[in-house]
């Protein structure tokens, strides 16, 4: 019995894994095992399926065209001259080899992601150039990047509307000088919704998220033989993004055309470093400039000086999760909340808390799970910024952010971060000693709609073709003067074009 | 369809390959859990139905159906070698009808048995099946968050199977 709970475990691991269960190559299971066999895929069949590797569709083309066009021209062959068929050997294996090379998009996928696992900084020039549909093209600005895959960077626009303006993120604060109203302006360093167009590990995680990558052709970018791939992502237009073959990673990036305009976006330099120079990441205020600052975090020293702050002694882990260290505290003293921030390599969770105010109300989008018997709220992502949530940062509608809010001993608790859900369950289940349960596959959302709304799928479709525009316009934004065409009209110009002091 | 030359023949494979893959793939899927096989089979389902398909003229509309029972008939054949070599494996006895994939119908009454099964079991057992096997978790993963042992969730998930086994087959009479 033993050996079949093992067998059974393995055979549910290599389900999980996507691997074909060595139980299929080999059956030697008994009877009662198969059914068991048998019923954890009827039961996996509750799940989406996992759709194959993005090169699948090529493989299979290639796989099947080999096996059935290849027998015809091989007794063809039969009737050439041995040298003949020696030649055409070596130059089909050659052509093989090119297609191969051409087509063999996951290496392309791994060999960035593996490339870019060597890099822990690069310093970069950035040229972001507009063409409109007569064919002008115009040059919006050039920056120069330094980024470091901690997630800290500093940009500094050289050419531009928005000449001399710097921007830094240093993982503990942000902030922009701004040359033009000799002001500095402070964020909270986490979340960071508008950080720099065509940052690499971003642009590779994009890549590798994609539906679809095809390489298209070869061609030279500021001398840099390199690949050029057709990206499919997962929402939004396909774009192109150019690969340099000598460094496996991206040195330009093509959007398509949006109301005749089209962003090209390449790095005219880059250079990779070890780490982003202290003095570049150092904040300070220049001379004559005046400091505004947005962020309503203080950064504290110990738990005690937050206790004292905010009123009661925060709670913390009793353990880290492995991979994490604490990286700071701060609170927010109108608020009465305390920040406890946690940083793996390229990971942060925070946990907000704070006494419980008003009726415990969970976002109708979220999962719902248990801590002591209480409603947990589960968001993945953040759609909704209740409680702690809102008065904690402006969380909402960021991608791979997620959280778990939940009420314990007349106390409000969130664990917020850009990490997996299992990470932030981790964090949670030390905050209450174990208690933490995930929701049951029942009923994992707490709200069911009453009325079915009619959609028309149509003008949905062109209302997110506009809010695409609208947040690739400030995916750039930062550093660009945009065009009029993209400007959202409840935007101020000014904040199209510069962090919003709001943030 | 038959063509004359071999780039046209080579246009069509890679036409009905692109047009058809996804539910062909999401079939054999269904009934093997694991992409690496069904990615395998799926190849192999068209390598095994082209020549068929050019040969008779099978008309565009039909291809599909046809594509399916090609796969369908893979799997099975795999199976019965595995029966012939004394197991009593039956891959095509826990799929849901041919049709389940062309009639939502059938696919949510099938969920249903499913998910109406899962509900008899018991709170741990139900558990322990949504964490390893729905949600994916690893053993020791489960083990975290259902704060037991490793080796007690391998005794968990076993008899929750068994039970879950019983009941689905109870309810099949």
């Amino acid at each position: 019995m033993h050996d079949n709970e093992r067998r059974l475990s393995d055979y549910i691991d290599q389900l999980n894994a996507e691997k074909k269960p060595k139980d299929h190559e080999h059956l030697g299971a008994d009877p009662e095992l198969q059914k068991l066999f048998h019923t954890a895929r009827l039961v996996r069949s509750l799940r989406e399926p996992a759709m194959p590797e993005r090169d699948f569709p090529a493989k299979l083309v290639r796989a099947v065209t080999d096996q059935l066009v290849q027998t015809k021209q091989k007794k063809k062959k039969r009737a050439w001259m041995a040298s003949i068929v020696g030649i055409a050997a070596v130059l089909a294996l050659s052509l093989l080899m090119h297609i191969v090379s051409l087509f063999d998009q996951p290496n392309i996928v791994k060999a960035m992601e593996k490339a870019f696992q060597d890099v822990t900084a690069y310093h970069g020039f950035l040229e972001i150039v507009e063409t409109n549909a007569q064919g002008k093209t115009t040059t919006q600005a050039k920056l120069e990047i330094w980024a470091d895959k901690h997630g800290r960077y500093y940009i500094r626009e050289l050419e531009g509307t928005n000449k001399g303006l710097i921007t830094v993120n240093n993982g503990r604060t942000k902030w922009q000088i701004r040359p033009s109203e000799k002001q500095v302006h402070r964020f909270p360093a986490f979340p960071d919704p508008y950080r720099f167009a065509f940052e690499l590990g971003t642009e590779i995680k994009g890549i590798k998220q994609a539906i679809s990558t095809n390489i298209i052709r070869e061609e030279k970018t500021g001398n840099r033989p390199s690949w050029i791939v057709e990206v499919t992502p997962q929402g939004g237009e396909p774009y192109r993004i150019w690969i340099d073959k000598e460094t496996r990673l991206p040195l330009q990036k093509q959007y398509a055309m949006h109301h005749g305009i089209q962003y090209k976006l390449t790095y005219t330099k880059i250079e990779w470093n070890d780490v982003i120079p202290e003095k570049l990441l150092a904040y300070h205020v220049p001379k004559g400039f005046q400091e505004v600052s947005q962020n309503p975090e203080q950064i504290v020293t110990s738990i005690d000086e937050a206790k004292e702050s905010v009123g009661f002694l925060p709670d913390t882990v009793s353990q880290i999760p492995p991979g994490y260290v604490q990286d700071r505290i701060a609170i927010i003293p109108d608020k009465k909340l305390v920040k406890l921030y946690y940083r793996a390599l390229d990971k942060e969770i925070v946990i907000i808390q704070g006494k419980a105010i008003g009726k415990w109300k969970l976002a109708p989008t979220a999962m719902v799970g248990k801590i002591h018997h209480q409603t947990a709220e589960i968001q993945s992502p953040v759609v909704e910024e209740s409680g702690v949530l809102g008065a904690g940062g402006p969380y909402a509608g960021l991608t791979d952010l997620h959280s778990i809010r939940w009420r314990q001993n007349g106390f409000e608790y969130a664990v917020i971060g850009h990490a997996s859900l299992g990470d932030l369950i981790a964090f949670t289940k030390e905050l209450t000693n174990g208690a933490f349960e995930m929701p049951t596959h029942k009923d994992p959302f707490p709200f069911k709609p009453k009325v079915e709304v009619p959609v028309d799928l149509e003008r949905e479709k062109n209302d997110q073709k506009k809010r695409r525009c609208w947040k690739f316009a400030l995916e750039i934004g930062s550093f660009v003067c945009g065009s009029s065409i993209c400007q959202p009209a409840n935007v101020p110009w000014r904040h199209y074009w510069r962090l919003p002091d709001s943030l | 369809m038959v063509h004359a030359n071999e780039g046209s023949r080579v246009n069509w494979i890679e036409h009905l390959c692109l047009s058809t893959r996804e539910p062909v793939y999401r079939l054999i899927y269904f009934k093997v859990q694991n992409r690496e096989e069904a990615e395998d089979i799926t190849q192999e389902t068209y390598v095994r139905a082209i020549p068929y398909l050019q040969k008779n003229h099978v008309p565009p509309d039909k291809q599909m159906a046809f594509l399916k029972t090609v796969a369908l008939n893979i799997i099975r054949d795999r199976w019965r070698q595995h029966q012939r070599r004394g197991t009593t494996a039956d891959l095509e006895a826990i799929a849901p009808k041919e049709a389940a994939f062309e009639d939502p119908v059938e696919w949510s009454v099938q969920r249903m048995t499913i998910e109406k099964a899962l509900n008899e079991l018991n709170e741990e057992q139900r558990t322990v099946i949504e964490l390893r096997i729905i949600k994916g978790y690893s053993v020791a993963e489960t083990a975290q968050i259902m704060n037991k042992k490793e080796t007690t969730i391998r005794v968990m998930q076993h008899r929750a199977l068994q039970s879950l086994t019983r009941i689905l087959h109870d309810g099949m009479k």
